[in-house]
């Protein structure tokens, strides 16, 4: 081997050592919505006939919070409950109410969700019009009869938590 | 009293689906992607509603999908071509087991709506 070889190769070979292959990583954000139940809740008993979400009951409101990937693809819808899904038989009628709040948010305009939430019965729309996370709040409280001390025993009852494309 | 401060979620994709023709004459398809991370539920239930949310009959490999926690799952929802003007939404929502250790029950349910209606 003659010097000019020798001297191309030592020039060539630390070029091929050097070659590299770029390794993407890729990645799709879809436009959805995922519903996280951060906090299920917990109904305090302070009253013989009532059970209350609020704190100052002894309860616990529910968190729930809504990730929206794309600005204004989804409405929210919350429905407190109206109902027990269980309990013991009870006799009387019970009287409930509820509501739900914008709790936190991830970016400040959220915070117009809640003037412009839409109530009927016992549902609250919000119009998803931001991208992010958005913490929603819900409360409830029954009371049983006319202050009638609601029998021992078990109670449920269900939040419905939707996001609807629009 | 039992107070979960875990947070569960449950997603479904796409937002905007299409019908496509499938293998079936007269019978229109699409697919959806649901994804469960709420480890407190295993099942979730497909609906097909109209704009006003009354019912439209459907068909699927599984009209109540068995989901684990963390996992994905791919359904072809099959519809009518005679309910292609009705379809506006397939949603699926989650099932609650009956327990007596939690005393609010949260149930998620996410639509997704007919492309260009």
């Amino acid at each position: 081997m003659d010097i000019k070889t020798i001297t191309t190769l030592a020039f060539l070979m630390p070029a091929s050592a050097a070659l590299a292959v770029d390794s993407p990583i890729g990645g799709t954000v879809a436009p959805k919505c995922s519903v996280w139940t951060e906090t299920s809740g917990v109904y305090g008993h302070p009253l013989p006939y009532k059970l209350s979400t609020l704190p100052a009951d002894g309860g616990v409101k529910a968190s729930i919070r809504v990730d929206v990937a794309q600005a204004d693809y989804y409405k929210t819808r919350f429905t407190h409950p109206a109902s027990f899904s269980s309990s013991p038989t009870l006799t009387d009628a019970v009287a409930w109410t509820g509501s739900t709040v914008v709790g936190q948010v991830s970016v400040a305009g959220m915070s117009a969700y809640e003037a412009a939430k839409v109530t009927y019965n016992n549902v609250t729309e919000f119009n998803m019009t931001l991208a992010g996370s958005t913490w929603f709040t819900v409360s409830s409280t029954a009371s049983y009869g006319s202050t009638k001390s609601l029998p021992a025993g078990n109670y449920t009852a269900i939040i419905k938590a939707e996001c609807i494309a629009k | 009293m039992c107070i979960s401060l875990s947070s569960y979620a449950h997603e479904m994709t796409p937002a905007y689906f299409k019908l496509k023709p499938s293998y079936i004459e007269d019978v229109l398809v699409t697919s959806m992607k649901l994804f469960n991370r709420r480890d407190d539920v295993k099942y979730y239930d497909i609906e097909v509603f109209t704009f006003d949310w009354k019912p439209i009959p459907f068909a699927s490999e599984y009209k109540t999908i068995n989901i684990g926690y963390n996992k994905s799952k791919l359904f072809d929802v099959y519809i009518r071509n005679n309910d292609i003007d009705k379809v506006v939404y397939i949603c699926t929502q989650s099932k609650l087991f009956k327990r007596t250790n939690q005393i609010t029950l949260i149930t998620s349910r996410i639509c997704s709506k007919i492309k260009d209606r």
